[in-house]
């Protein structure tokens, strides 16, 4: 990735100074770092916060941005730098000190007890006590300001957070990052899980508390809802912070262009495919409430992408194709003839294959060997009367992949737990190609991959694709998409929008995913 | 815990009793009313059975069971379990009888030595599930042989005869009843009444259900979750201390070695039937006792109405077998809402 | 016995352990080589006490022949646990000793009473006991009821059928009291002479079982099919995978063993009787001890046959030595003790094990 040194050298305070306050700043974090063996994950990070403001931080996946909200949450504790909260500098080692110190995070997966009720889970670990007991009157009235403040009804404080929406549920984290008092408030991607509808309510949330003098430190990847909600953003990119601009000051073009580095030019090998109807094809697919409308076109040794940002629906549609989930709406077409997947049992009849994105729960059986794992997804085929395990089969096969996918083991009887994370998904990859699927589906291809291995995960994949095979890549990281795919079709607000062929740059794909509008077309159905 | 009774919609200034949820849940109420409509059905079929000639029996039984169940409600709400109790209430009967039988304690010394023994007995059960990282129901498989092993040795020879009358305060004759309520199921009674009023008002009760419901977030909050699960396994161990003495002044003068066999899959049927979720996070020791009650009263209902007294059992697998799936039906409607 | 174990997975390191940390870390992963020790152990300590008349009859190849009928039941119902417990999402069968006391008495009304021949009420037993398993395997698999508590309420509602079926009176017709010749000790026609008597039902029953589960989990695409959905039942649905089936069909093999254990237990006692297995502290849990101390997972997709036959193996034998030592009713009683420490401990060393190497196998 390019550098731009421009926006290297601005200091991130020059912002800032535009409206100087007399006041210090609610948050002011200088010169992080934070390194987790070879990893530098933070390498220089920078952030002022002035009070009752809104301060948005952005930046691409691996950027630096859980890091640092790690730190300031007290999960991590840097390696230098300083963090100073209302002009003291403070020292977080751990979560207690956290919120002692009124910096509350609320984090995309809610912590909390589904069968106790929203006020206890609001004062789990700190209840409010009166003679021994727990003041419940104590509790519920301070629940009850907090969930006024949060718009939601009173009658809440006594439900059982289980029977809340996810949506309701991420209030609750935040009214329970409140109830301590909360100077600072880290949302860690909040707008991810929500509906449009449930987005306006969060802003109105925020918006609140930004009145009352709650200073909020707002991670978000859409980057078209920073002008609604955010007064400033702050611009990660390889563990640096490269720049704090009031939010009017840019555009979401500009942003997209400050977190990767500038115009980078992707480099890709030339690909021709021969035209050919569609092997793989999804007219107006959609799963009620998940997505909808997704059209997309595969043909025989296609490398299609859809690229969208987690929450797009993007995961969805993959799992929908293998039929995992089953489509409320539109169809799957295979070679011209509709079909109807209802189980990944029934997928794979059709020629269908998948690469799952979550290697640990979806993929791996973790204490068994090689062998084990990539036989597992053919045992009829590797047996004799669909009875005995036909082991020289298995054995000759697993080899076989070891060797074509350059597994690096001592033996095909290697349990995949001692495998790293490269080769444990070649391994997953594997088990898809022993049968030669017509259509393959790679969800997250190299998520949790060391470089090498990512290298050589693409090369397999362009192999396949020269060999025939339709593949269609299901993914959120986008210079991956871009260099493999021959197309990239982006999945934004649960449908696919734009549309781009070669030559696109990822400022181009990322600003239709994050909704900048030019080259997205608002498709609503 | 709510889903059952929707809030009212009405608004106005909180009263002390919206604070909270409520206190009791649909399945209990459905218990009270199976009861309620059993104990009148059989009242009809067999007059004898309301006579307290027939309730207090029924009482008497019903209170080991309950009373054990209290401390296994807790035990599975924090996602444990404990199936050695019928070995630990093994121990502690014997203790006390040997102990009775050589040097003739007086009530309170040998009601403590009970109590001592199960929470002794409870503690290593704690301590091995906390510390050891290893699933309870392997633990107490392995220290029911244990205990059982204890048991045994102190026994001595296969009974224990000639035990003096010290308990009878708990037994089902003139003495264990104070205005015709038998003394075990009343205390058993206030012992459940205490440990609800903990477990629903104290930080520390709420922290059991917090263990339960999510171990990882619970110490992430700053909950004690190796004390709360210590404290659950000697909480049933003291309790199946308490219950040996209940079973103790049930029997006669003398003590078989099988007693408290079978206990443990009794005590747990109780609080399954009651409404605790055997995966942890959500239980009350109410529903306990009703369920404990409800299956005393199907037992005593097949011998009164002339039936194989072992059909008994199948109406409890039936009864475990539909509460399981009232509250699996349950969880479901809630999740898909 | 033990298939194909997967070495340990040192191939990554660059330091070559030495031989005492190889042994302890083999000690503590491999279950099948700890049992191996443990048997050796039990084996050398009780026949040196024998050679030293500590005990009260010797112990030798004939009496621990003779004490293997013990093992025909408990190594049977550990397979039957093996299977459920392996199939994952916390699989446990606490209803076999009622299956056996509720097939027993199908299995003595039809041979005992309405005069089937032994191979049609053998089928039958084997049948009735796979409905057994039926019922806990449709609770569990397709209804998501959790195992533990379905298989006591199936264990309360068998045991109860058992009972009341008969009126609580075994059935000890003439055929049923011929039958316990099958549990008498036989010299075997082609070994010689010395070779000590072993019970025939080692050879009917125990084997046969035996080396079937092993087949089937060894070598069929049933016994992957199961270790895939017990290792990860979500990525065995992903690899297209029935796991509701799988799960299913290993309650109901336990329940087909259960029966099968039926016939041994009418066999060893000449007669059908309603609590066979239900008695004292039941066949299950000495069952499920068994299949743990053998190595088999309690969360799932781990266990072999070797290690719950060693495991069978090492408790009859240890428990037949106890019983020379410890005379009198001592001896049942330290019985206890034996099985209660080992499990225990065998479940620490796991807990050890997964902290210090990262798993067990």
């Amino acid at each position: 990735m390019g550098t731009d040194p421009a926006h290297e050298a601005r200091d991130p305070r020059d912002a800032h100074r535009a409206h100087a306050p007399a006041r210090p700043p609610r948050l002011a974090v200088r010169g992080v770092t934070k390194r987790f063996g070879a990893v530098r994950a933070v390498r220089g990070a920078d952030l002022v916060v002035a009070p009752g403001t809104v301060h948005a931080v952005v930046g691409e996946n691996g950027a630096g941005k859980s890091t640092l909200i790690k730190i300031l949450s007290g999960a991590e504790r840097a390696d230098t730098g300083t963090v100073a909260v209302d002009g003291e500098e403070v020292t977080i080692s751990s979560t207690a000190d956290a919120m002692a110190l009124g910096i509350a995070t609320v984090y995309q997966e809610p912590q909390l007890f589904a069968e106790l009720t929203v006020a206890e889970n609001v004062f789990t670990g700190r209840e409010l006590r009166r003679r021994g007991r727990v003041d419940w009157a104590a509790q519920h009235a301070r629940v009850v300001e907090l969930l006024t403040l949060l718009g939601l009804p009173e009658r809440y404080a006594t439900a059982a957070v289980g029977s809340l929406s996810i949506a309701e549920q991420q209030q609750v984290s935040i009214a329970k990052a409140l109830a301590g008092d909360a100077r600072v408030l880290i949302l860690d991607e909040p707008s991810a899980i929500l509906t449009d509808a449930e987005v306006e309510v969060l802003f109105g949330v925020v918006r609140r508390l930004t009145a009352r003098g709650v200073s909020i430190v707002y991670i978000s990847h859409r980057l078209d809802e920073l002008p609604l909600i955010a007064d400033e953003v702050t611009v990660m990119r390889d563990g640096r912070t490269t720049g704090t601009h009031p939010i009017g000051e840019v555009s979401v073009r500009r942003l997209v262009e400050l977190m990767v580095g500038g115009l980078v030019e992707t480099e890709r090998a030339e690909r021709t495919v021969a035209d050919a109807p569609p092997r793989l094809e999804l007219r107006g697919l959609g799963v009620e409430g998940r997505f909808s409308g997704v059209d997309v076109r595969v043909r025989p040794g296609e490398i299609v992408a859809l690229y969208g940002l987690v929450g797009s629906g993007v995961a969805e549609i993959g799992a929908t194709v293998y039929g995992i989930a089953a489509a409320t709406a539109g169809e799957v077409v295979v070679d011209g003839r509709a079909v109807r997947p209802r189980s990944p049992a029934h997928a794979k009849a059709l020629g269908i294959a998948m690469l799952p994105a979550d290697r640990k729960q979806q993929g791996l059986f973790t204490f068994q060997p090689i062998s084990f794992n990539i036989s597992a997804g053919h045992l009829g085929l590797l047996s004799r009367a669909r009875v005995w395990v036909d082991r020289a089969r298995e054995r000759e096969v697993a080899r076989d992949m070891v060797r074509r996918l350059s597994v690096k083991t001592p033996s095909e009887r290697q349990v995949v737990s001692a495998l790293s994370g490269g080769n444990a998904q070649k391994v997953v990859l594997a088990r898809q190609l022993v049968d030669r699927p017509g259509v393959l589906v790679l969800a997250e291809p190299t998520q949790g991959v060391d470089v090498g291995a990512k290298e050589e995960i693409h090369r397999i994949v362009t192999g396949l694709a020269d060999e025939g095979t339709a593949v269609l890549i299901v993914t959120s990281d986008l210079p991956e998409a871009l260099r493999l795919a021959d197309r990239v079709q982006v999945v934004r607000a649960g449908t696919t929008t734009a549309e781009f062929g070669r030559g696109a740059t990822q400022v181009d794909v990322l600003a239709a995913a994050a909704g900048a509008g030019d080259g997205a077309g608002q498709v609503a159905p | 815990m709510t889903a059952t009774a929707p809030p009212a919609p009405a608004h106005g200034a909180p009263s002390r009793g919206r604070v909270l949820p409520p206190p009791v849940t649909g399945q209990e109420v459905v218990l009270v009313a199976l009861i309620a409509v059993l104990w009148l059905v059989l009242g009809l079929a067999t007059p004898a059975f309301l006579s307290a000639g027939s309730i207090v029996p029924l009482l008497v039984a019903t209170a080991p069971v309950a009373l054990i169940g209290i401390g296994m409600t807790v035990v599975i709400v924090t996602g444990g379990i404990d199936v050695s109790v019928g070995s630990t209430v093994m121990v502690s009967a014997v203790v006390v009888a040997t102990t009775m039988v050589a040097t003739g304690v007086p009530l309170p010394a040998a009601v403590a030595l009970s109590v001592a023994v199960g929470g002794l007995l409870g503690l290593v059960n704690g301590v091995l599930i906390a510390y050891g990282r290893v699933h309870a129901i392997i633990i107490t498989f392995g220290t029911l042989n244990l205990f059982r092993f204890i048991g045994l040795r102190v026994f001595d020879s296969s009974t224990v005869e000639g035990i003096p009358a010290t308990l009878a305060v708990f037994g089902r004759g003139e003495a264990g009843r104070t205005l015709g309520v038998p003394h075990s199921f009343a205390i058993t009674l206030v012992l459940a009444a205490a440990a609800w009023w903990y477990l629903r008002h104290t930080a520390g009760g709420r922290h059991f259900y917090a263990v339960g419901g999510d171990a990882h977030a619970a110490r992430l909050a700053g909950v004690a979750v190796r004390r709360r699960v210590l404290s659950a396994y000697v909480l049933t161990g003291v309790l199946a201390g308490l219950a040996a003495c209940f079973v103790l002044a049930q029997g006669t003068s003398s003590l078989a070695a099988n007693v408290g066999s079978g206990t443990e899959l009794a005590v747990i049927a109780a609080v399954v039937i009651g409404g605790t979720s055997i995966t942890g996070g959500r239980g009350s020791v109410l529903g306990t006792v009703l369920g404990a009650l409800l299956v005393q009263t199907v037992a005593t209902g097949v011998t009164q109405l002339g039936w194989p007294s072992q059909l008994s059992a199948l109406f409890v697998g039936v009864s475990i077998v539909v509460a399981v799936g009232t509250d699996l039906i349950r969880q479901r409607t809630r999740r898909s809402s | 016995m033990t298939a194909t174990a997967a070495r340990p997975a040192d191939a990554g390191t660059d330091r070559p352990e030495s031989l005492p940390a190889k042994a302890l870390r083999v000690l503590l992963t491999q279950r099948t080589a700890l049992l191996v020790v443990l048997l050796v152990a039990v084996l050398v300590t009780m026949t040196t006490l024998s050679r030293r008349n500590y005990l009260t009859a010797p112990y030798d190849t004939g009496y621990l022949a003779a004490t293997l009928i013990n093992a025909v039941p408990l190594v049977m119902l550990g397979l039957a646990e093996l299977l459920v417990i392996t199939s994952g999402r916390g699989g446990i069968d606490l209803s076999v000793g009622s299956i056996v006391s509720l097939t027993g008495m199908v299995f003595g009304f039809a041979y005992g009473l309405w005069g089937w021949p032994l191979p049609a009420a053998l089928l039958l037993a084997v049948v009735f006991g796979g409905l057994c398993g039926a019922v806990n395997g449709a609770l569990v698999a397709y209804l998501g009821f959790p195992a533990l508590i379905t298989t006591l309420a199936t264990y309360y509602a068998f045991s109860s059928l058992a009972l009341v079926v008969n009126r609580q009176q075994p059935i000890n017709s003439e055929p049923v009291q011929q039958l316990y010749s099958a549990a008498a000790a036989v010299d075997l026609p082609l070994l010689p002479e010395a070779f000590p008597r072993v019970p025939l039902g080692v050879f009917t029953f125990l084997l046969p079982t035996a080396l079937l589960v092993w087949v089937v989990l060894a070598r069929t695409t049933w016994g992957r099919r199961l270790y895939a959905v017990g290792t990860n039942d979500v990525a065995a649905r992903w690899a297209g995978i029935d796991v509701r089936r799988t799960r299913f069909s290993a309650y109901v093999a336990a329940g087909a063993i259960s029966g099968l254990v039926a016939v041994v237990t009418v066999a060893q006692f000449a007669s059908a009787r309603p609590d066979a297995g239900t008695t004292g502290n039941g066949m299950a849990l000495p069952a499920i001890t068994i299949a743990v101390l053998g190595g088999v997972a309690i969360t799932g997709g781990i266990g072999r046959v070797g290690g719950v036959v060693l495991a069978a193996l090492l408790v009859v034998w240890l428990n037949a030595g106890i019983l020379l030592a410890v005379p009198g009713n001592a001896g049942a009683q330290f019985q206890l003790l034996s099985l209660g420490v080992v499990l225990v401990v065998a479940a620490l060393l796991n807990g050890v094990a997964t902290r210090r190497y990262g798993g067990t196998s």
